[in-house]
């Protein structure tokens, strides 16, 4: 599985994160970093305990992150569940798009991973 | 229908005219026989008027003299004899001044009593006698004594003979000249002549030519003919209308001339006028009339018959024009019956051809509608199966992605046929165009283990005007089709080079050549390839997709729109190739001032068109290039300037060599030599799958074919100290601001990685700050001056961007005021908006842009 392979499995914008880190190499690097970042336990453990500004929070930096990388479909739901946890609400709609992210995030992974195995590391 | 129409004319022609011939030679006889009569009749008239007029004339001379003589006779008295010498004498004296010759008395026996003149005797005495003893005056002639001819008049005596005289008569003589000269019987005019007869055919006055004492003689011998009669029936007939009294009138043959004759008694005598005219004068008349006449029918019937040969001629012209005509209307007739045929084939070729079209079409957009209509419906019932809607998801966006193509076809068609297509005209960079198009195949061939390369040469104008789309266009069709076409493992391959344009020196004329090994093309097709909706219907195309436009629209493109040639020779089972020829216009764009270093440059490629054309392009860029064609040789050139101390300055080897490869021979060279010399690897292909391997080699770098001037100047520029590619990325911020150090606080280790990253290529030093307050703290803890500028997240644990931002502009530092810019996920003018107010300089949303944010930092930082 090549990276533009393993971005086109999770949803996301080869062109354009090569437009802007112009390396494959970077690309390869971060995206391999993202399996390590810890933003979205960091979001689990807070909606589990309820905590909603940390969860807005985290949400906030896994929109940065996915933004940087051009995860464009993680990008999505994590946008949209950060805009329902601003000012540290838990809407209705939270619930699900957390579901969403959930799922978004677990593909994501699953492509990284796919691609880390056909790379050979 | 021609001949006939002048066998027709001809015929009556001859006809008409042989009919004018006819009644005009009947009208010339007619008029001359009419003629011959006229002057007959005239001839009858006139001589008997003339004859008349010469009796009335002897009457009345005669008659004068007579009347002298009466006077004379009755001077003498009754009674007194006429032996009376005083009365003799008186009669004399009487007779003398009346200018007789002659007097006598003249007795009844027929004697004269002369009174004076000579003796006379009458030449015919009886008839003579016996009028005057009736007391008739007559006329006679007699002789005198000398033998001459005397006109003799007698007067009967008023007083009957006596005893004593026997005086019968009282008579006086004239002489013959008298009457002659009066009567102008010869000098009437010289045709016309006259003389007196008795009635027995002697003369009494002669004309001068008649020897002979007889007319009759005369006649028997002179006459020839006598209007159809002998002389003899002549001299009977006129015999007989002297007997009967009445004139008579005639013509005759004689001294082979013609005359008119008449006849008429004369009074007080028993002659007979006989006048005479020759027809000379009136045939010359009514001759030079007849012949008159004659030229002028001869005249009128050739007028008509040249009027009428004039009519037929151009009656026959007129026939001939609209023969002409109706004959050119036929033939136009036919050719345009022909022509409507001709297009009627054409039209029912072309529809033919487009329901073929129709009938391909629909399948083939049936088969990824299907495709596309079968997925969704496969989607839609396993909704909840990630994987399988995932999956169906990737095949509709293929088969659309195919029926788009389809479509787009169609439309370009359409355009082309109604006319709407135009180029946009743009400069183009020949070099960028083949990247692009090499880029966009690459991955098609790698997937069918095709070998694929690209040569150009004698390329000496890169920027040409074109529309850029549509050479791509071409170009794909061309290479998609000899992709499509070609097995696995086949070759493809691309040329490309430029000729001087017989266009002028602003143009240059481009050759780009397609070839392949492929299936090729039958000799038939060859011929319609560039026919609309064509494509080869045989089984081994038959899984080939298309909509059969594609040539179509190239040829369109190159030949009618760019005003190229495009032509194809192929044979089945051998492969195909594609030759297209365009004339474009240099761009008038002063191409960058190509320049490297007095280099001494090796170029290794078994291809020798390419070392050539690449040693020129950097000879012209001013390296000084040699070049060999395999690595061995290679090695040994190296060598050689090694030992000479004159390494080269840089070496382009491609990969694919025979024998030693590109990799083992920059292995061999860095095994020798152990130089630092730049090796260059030249490569059509992506080499991200060599690099590793062509690294650890001792390869410096790749250059990837084709090997353009400028794609060889902007690769071989970075070992010249020259600045890298300031061309092609110019900087916005126009500023260094390598080694200015940057604090980022960030939370996130992978976004603080990425811009780590990005920002130290441009030459910053960076900082990285865990949160807000950490970020304080060490802003705190650095001297006056040290950071220049802070990137700051928004969002942060402990202390988020917002507090931190407020917390540092409240410091006491003199550079509590340094640039901070605030870089967050957020990008509503609301938080741009606080942002500012909480004292960020500036506000850049994620993702992060390295040009946004040196263009920021240039502004901000002093």
């Amino acid at each position: 599985m090549t990276l533009k392979e393993c971005y086109a499995a999770m949803g996301g914008n080869y062109d354009e994160v090569m437009g802007r880190l112009r390396s494959e190499r970077l690309v390869q690097k971060f995206v391999l970093k993202f399996l390590d970042d810890g933003s979205f336990d960091l979001l689990c453990r807070s909606m589990e305990g309820a905590d909603y500004e940390e969860a807005f929070r985290a949400a906030h930096t896994i929109k940065g992150v996915c933004s940087n990388l051009a995860f464009n479909e993680l990008l999505d739901s994590g946008s949209q569940l950060t805009e329902a946890l601003r000012g540290g609400n838990c809407g209705p709609e939270v619930e699900r798009l957390y579901e969403q992210v959930k799922a978004d995030y677990a593909r994501t992974v699953q492509a990284i991973r796919a691609f880390q195995e056909g790379a050979g590391g | 229908m021609k001949n006939r129409t002048t066998r027709f004319l001809i015929t009556s022609l001859i006809g008409v005219a042989l009919l004018c011939v006819c009644v005009f030679s009947v009208f010339a006889l007619h008029m001359s026989s009419q003629s011959a009569r006229t002057i007959n009749e005239v001839g009858t008239l006139y001589m008997s008027s003339m004859s008349q007029q010469i009796s009335i004339h002897f009457e009345s001379i005669i008659g004068l003299q007579m009347d002298q003589l009466r006077t004379l006779a009755d001077t003498i008295p009754s009674d007194v004899v006429h032996k009376d010498k005083a009365m003799q004498q008186e009669l004399i004296e009487g007779a003398k001044a009346r200018d007789f010759s002659y007097l006598a008395f003249y007795s009844s026996d027929g004697s004269f009593e002369m009174l004076y003149g000579s003796q006379l005797t009458v030449t015919d005495p009886e008839p003579f006698l016996a009028s005057l003893r009736e007391d008739h005056r007559k006329v006679a002639i007699g002789t005198n004594a000398e033998g001459e001819k005397v006109i003799l008049l007698g007067m009967p005596s008023p007083h009957p003979p006596t005893q004593e005289h026997n005086c019968a008569a009282l008579v006086v003589g004239l002489p013959v000249s008298y009457i002659s000269d009066n009567l102008s019987l010869e000098e009437n005019n010289e045709r016309a002549y006259s003389f007196i007869i008795r009635r027995d055919g002697s003369y009494v006055i002669r004309s001068n030519d008649a020897y002979r004492n007889n007319y009759f003689e005369r006649v028997r011998v002179i006459y020839q003919d006598v209007n159809g009669m002998t002389p003899d029936e002549y001299i009977q007939a006129l015999g007989a209308a002297m007997a009967e009294g009445v004139d008579y009138s005639n013509e005759f043959t004689m001294e082979e001339e013609r005359y008119h004759l008449y006849c008429t008694h004369l009074p007080y005598s028993e002659w007979y006028l006989i006048t005479f005219m020759p027809y000379g004068a009136m045939d010359t008349i009514v001759t030079g009339f007849s012949h008159q006449w004659g030229t002028l029918t001869v005249l009128s019937g050739t007028i008509i018959l040249a009027a009428l040969l004039l009519v037929f001629y151009k009656y026959f012209g007129l026939t001939q024009q609209q023969l002409r005509e109706v004959e050119e209307a036929r033939q136009s007739a036919e050719e345009a019956q022909e022509a409507a045929e001709e297009a009627r084939k054409e039209a029912e070729h072309a529809n033919r051809a487009k329901s073929e079209f129709l009938s391909n079409m629909s399948h083939d957009i049936r088969t990824p509608m299907n495709a596309i209509v079968g997925m969704t419906a496969i989607a839609t019932a396993n909704i909840d199966n990630l994987q399988q809607v995932r999956n169906c998801l990737k095949k509709i966006t293929l088969s659309s992605k195919h029926l788009l193509g389809l479509i787009n076809d169609v439309l370009d068609m359409s355009k082309i046929e109604s006319g709407k297509m135009t180029l946009n005209l743009d400069q183009v960079s020949l070099r960028e165009v083949i990247e692009g198009i090499v880029s966009i195949c690459q991955p098609q061939v790698k997937a069918k283990h095709q070998q694929f390369d690209v040569f150009i040469h004698d390329i000496t104008t890169e920027n040409v005007l074109c529309d850029s789309v549509r050479l791509n266009q071409v170009l794909l069709n061309l290479l998609s089709n000899a992709i499509k076409f070609t097995p696995e493992e086949g070759e493809i391959h691309v040329a490309l080079y430029e000729e001087e344009s017989p266009k002028g020196e602003d143009y240059i004329r481009v050759h780009i050549q397609v070839r392949d090994n492929g299936i090729g093309m039958s000799p038939d097709f060859q011929r319609r390839i560039f026919d609309s909706f064509a494509r080869e219907d045989s089984a081994r195309v038959h899984r080939t997709e298309g909509t059969g436009l594609g040539m179509a629209i190239t040829k369109y493109i190159v030949v009618d729109a760019m005003g190229g040639t495009i032509d194809v020779e192929s044979r089945q089972g051998k492969g195909t190739q594609f030759n297209v020829t365009l004339d474009m216009e240099k761009a008038l764009v002063m191409e960058e001032d190509m320049i490297l270093p007095n280099w001494n440059m090796l170029v290794v490629d078994d291809d020798r068109q390419l070392c050539e054309s690449t040693a020129d392009s950097l000879s012209s860029i001013g390296v000084n290039a040699e070049w060999t064609l395999d690595g061995e040789t290679a090695v040994e050139m190296v060598m050689k300037r090694h030992h000479r101390r004159e390494d080269y300055h840089i070496i382009l080897l491609d990969w694919k060599l025979p024998g030693m490869d590109g990799i083992a021979t920059a292995r061999r060279i860095r095994q020798e030599t152990g130089g630092n010399t730049p090796i260059l690897l030249i490569s059509a292909y992506d080499w991200g799958e060599i690099e590793q391997e062509a690294q650890e080699a001792g390869i410096s770098g790749f250059i990837s074919k084709p090997l353009f001037k400028s794609t060889l100047f902007n690769s071989l520029r970075q070992f010249s100290g020259l600045p890298q590619a300031a061309a092609e990325e110019p900087k916005e911020h126009g500023r260094d601001l390598a080694g200015r150090r940057i604090l980022v606080a960030e939370d996130n280790e992978l976004n603080w990685e990425i811009a780590s990253e990005l920002l130290s290529e441009e030459g910053l030093v960076l900082d990285w700050a865990e949160n807000g307050q950490i970020c304080v703290e060490m802003l705190q803890a650095s001297p006056v001056g040290f950071y220049d500028a802070v990137l700051m997240d928004v969002r942060m644990p402990v202390m988020g961007g917002y507090e931190a931002t407020q917390v540092i502009r409240s410091l006491e530092r003199e550079d509590k005021d340094l640039p901070i810019i605030a870089m967050t996920a957020d990008a509503f003018a609301e938080d741009v908006k606080r942002s500012l107010d909480c004292g960020m300089n500036a506000h850049v949303a994620k993702p992060i842009d390295v040009r946004e944010v040196m263009r920021l930092l240039a502004k901000f930082i002093p």
